[in-house]
């Protein structure tokens, strides 16, 4: 017979959603299953909205693994069905706590129990007690302390109406919202370190997080289409699929290089960007835009040039990582896998196309008068139409 | 599709994908074992190393010794000749699998002594050689022909010079650039320490390099396992690709002289094109008996080669830069500046190098997709410092 094992999840902001809760959690376990292999032998229970996985031991940790990168799972513990027997859970326990006490020499715990059959002849608090006693005496003098507020291992036993489970110390999670239940957001992604980050936080708040590249490739080559496209891939680990959308920009940036003034073509640049993803953004029902902008990172990142370029769209803007500073979103980069991607060399187009000096502060005015110089209604109609829509799957 | 970056790396030829493809299911076995399969793959190597030596003319007296690529057969020998504290000497303008590889030397306090003030055109000048003999450098490294450039550096004469001069110098040739394009002077063999050769750039398989070397000099192994290949390089024998570059490399030979004089047709027809175009153009190869006619580098600023490439990989044409220039490597070629050139002047270089499936309609068709791009570009670039 196949040895299984229960994986607990447990959620994280859901429990405060009060009556939507319901929702949230139909959501997560949509995510959940299938973000999961559907043919190991894998089975979801719903007792009472707590999510419980009966899978067979083989593959358990490698299951653990990917619930990690779930948004909305705030920690799991994989569990091992036993007889409802005190000897036989506190034995169990000494064999899990043990290793980690060498480790660390003192180590503080608590047994925590969830009574789920009333039938059963003893109360939670007493199955703690039973339990937690026998696992001191024999730990005890190796170090073990217990401890119910500031237990570093809670050593949890679950007892069901048709099993009992014990649990072993809590896995983190991402957690966060399931992605979906916020809706769906369009993602402003240049290939640099800061747009994946932003974009795997928003995924985090629930958001299904699709993007949007500017790409120039009679200038730069193919090689930024490619970047962006396995960016996304990677965000999509934690999100499952999403669109990239990618629109043909060099002409728009050629007429804003040769038509308005040098030092505000960034920020015109920047302009045409919004107002493109604005358009797509309505036509596929996204209510927001999310940027890797961080306040005053780079010339057109400041305070007036953010707002020169939001007041052309009519739609949110999010901006996660505004007030973060450079060294904490490549620490984000990198925990979430996008780092050794984005700073994959990258042609860009700083000799072409950016000013020697570029505007820091940017009037709206002035900016306007430039756009008079040249079509960019028609030349963004024609981007858009020549728009490209990629299904992207995930790495 | 136009593919005019032959230097970079070749197609293979189709007659040598059949081959490899019957090798690859035949000769299968370890050419180390003992049984009659692993018997007869080793005969196959044999095979292939005779007809390698016969088809380059090579002695006796030299060791061949199979490697995964140029790069590799280059370090075996320098790393393996001269690690640590041997001296050693260079022009300077040579692949980075030679030039970084000396100066990896320098965490040993053995710096490799540069000729590069001794640059003609990208070919040492002979005058430099006493220093060799003062300076006391054991080996001297040096391009057959230039992988940017396409400059030779002649051995023969080079190699009696320094048997005058420096008679304690020995030479190393990198090969890589020079096999199947230009004429091999079978008498440089007995004058040589060492040469590197790669498969991928004469129409053979990626992942085969060879390195031939005198058989009185001792290689510290730089792989170490087994006893293969003298001891000097440990590894499976990857038997399919030696007979594969046996091939390649006996058909490269034998139409040489074809190639060589197509070559210098579409050379020719190259530079002609582009003289009569109204851009200011500035070769950085040369030309004649010591220029291979494989490589025409030239530059054209203030237009930047990158964004150049780009323009021409939208009409499938397909050229190299004289320039390694990314966003995050933005140094132009050293070669390029080793030359003299400005940094504008590098970044603005493009190296066309044929193969001899090339024809001329296609440089007819490269030169008119090279003007118009020109054209288009220039507004853009105009006026501007491309090197700030």
């Amino acid at each position: 017979m196949i040895e299984k094992r229960t994986i607990l999840v447990r959620y994280d902001e859901i429990g405060l959603k009060g009556g939507n809760r319901k929702y949230f959690t139909k959501i997560l376990l949509k995510n959940i299953k299938r973000a999961l292999p559907g043919d190991r032998g894998i089975e979801y229970r719903v007792p009472r909205g707590r999510i419980l996985i009966d899978l067979p031991k083989s593959i358990a940790d490698e299951i653990g693994d990917q619930l990690k990168m779930i948004p909305g799972i705030a920690s799991y513990s994989i569990g091992i069905s036993v007889n409802p027997d005190f000897d036989e859970i506190a034995g169990l326990g000494v064999k899990l706590i043990e290793p980690l006490l060498k480790s660390k020499g003192k180590l503080k715990f608590c047994v925590r129990t969830r009574r789920s059959a009333k039938t059963f002849p003893k109360t939670s608090p007493e199955v703690n007690f039973e339990v937690g006693s026998r696992i001191m005496s024999q730990l005890q003098e190796k170090g073990l302390v217990v401890d119910i507020k500031g237990a570093e291992v809670t050593f949890e036993i679950e007892i069901g109406t048709t099993d009992t489970i014990i649990f072993d110390n809590r896995h983190s999670g991402l957690s966060g919202l399931p992605v979906g239940s916020a809706g769906n957001i369009l993602c402003m992604m240049s290939g640099g370190i800061d747009s994946p980050v932003a974009a795997h936080l928003m995924a985090c708040r629930g958001c299904r997080v699709h993007f949007v590249f500017f790409d120039n490739q009679p200038f730069l080559g193919r090689g930024g289409y490619e970047k962006v496209l396995k960016l996304s891939k990677i965000i999509n680990r934690y999100q499952g699929r999403a669109n990239l959308f990618v629109i043909p920009f060099q002409d728009i940036q050629v007429a804003i290089r040769d038509h308005c003034r040098e030092e505000n073509r960034v920020v015109l640049y920047r302009r045409m960007m919004y107002r493109i993803a604005d358009s797509i953004a309505k036509q596929y029902e996204m209510p927001g835009l999310v940027t890797g902008e961080s306040l005053g990172q780079v010339a057109s990142q400041t305070l007036e040039n953010l707002a020169a370029v939001t007041c052309v769209t009519s739609i949110n803007v999010f901006r996660p990582l505004i007030g973060m500073n450079k060294e904490g979103i490549i620490k984000r980069a990198r925990e979430i896998g996008t780092y050794e991607v984005s700073i994959e060399p990258q042609p860009d187009c700083c000799a072409v196309f950016m000013p020697s000096s570029p505007v820091t502060r940017g009037k709206i005015s002035i900016l306007e008068n430039d756009e008079e110089k040249f079509m960019w209604k028609e030349l963004q109609e024609e981007a858009l139409a020549n728009m490209e829509t990629i299904k992207v799957d995930y790495l | 599709m136009i593919y005019l970056d032959n230097a970079a790396t070749t197609s293979m030829d189709p007659e040598i994908i059949t081959s490899l493809q019957d090798y690859m299911r035949v000769q299968f076995a370890n050419s180390g074992t003992v049984y009659g399969i692993g018997i007869d793959a080793k005969k196959k190597i044999e095979e292939a190393k005779e007809n390698i030596t016969f088809a380059l003319g090579i002695p006796s007296s030299h060791n061949l010794v199979f490697t995964s690529c140029g790069t590799e057969s280059n370090n075996l020998f320098i790393k393996g000749l001269c690690f640590p504290d041997k001296k050693t000497a260079y022009l300077g303008l040579e692949h980075p699998s030679i030039t970084e590889t000396l100066l990896s030397f320098k965490n040993f306090d053995n710096a490799p002594f540069s000729l590069l003030e001794f640059n003609r055109q990208g070919r040492l000048d002979l005058s430099c050689l006493p220093l060799l003999k003062e300076k006391k450098i054991r080996l001297l490294c040096l391009s057959h022909v230039n992988n940017e450039l396409g400059t030779i550096n002649d051995p023969v004469p080079l190699i009696d010079a320094m048997k005058k001069e420096s008679p304690k110098t020995r030479l190393f040739l990198d090969g890589i650039q020079a096999i199947g394009k230009i004429k091999l002077n079978k008498c440089m063999w007995s004058g040589l320490a060492g040469y590197s050769l790669s498969a991928h750039k004469f129409h053979g398989p990626k992942g085969i390099g060879l390195l031939v070397y005198d058989s009185n000099l001792n290689l510290a192994p730089q792989l170490h396992g087994g006893k293969q290949q003298f001891g000097v390089r440990a590894g499976t024998l990857p038997v399919p690709l030696i007979m594969a570059f046996a091939q390649a490399i006996e058909l490269a030979i034998a139409r040489q002289q074809k190639t060589q004089e197509h070559f210098k047709i579409l050379q020719e027809h190259l530079i002609g094109g582009l003289n009569k175009l109204e851009i200011p153009i500035l070769y950085n190869s040369s030309y004649g008996e010591f220029q291979s006619p494989a490589i025409v580098n030239f530059s054209f600023p203030p237009v930047e080669a990158e964004v150049m490439v780009h323009h021409l990989e939208e009409k499938e044409i397909f050229a190299g830069m004289g320039s390694a220039c990314s966003a995050h490597s933005k140094e132009p070629s050293k070669i390029l500046m080793g030359m003299g050139l400005t940094k504008e002047q590098a970044r603005c270089s493009l190296r066309v190098s044929f193969s001899q499936t090339n024809t001329i309609k296609e440089i007819e068709k490269f030169i008119h997709a090279f003007a118009e791009a020109y054209q288009t570009l220039l507004p853009t670039f105009k006026d501007r410092a491309v090197g700030r």
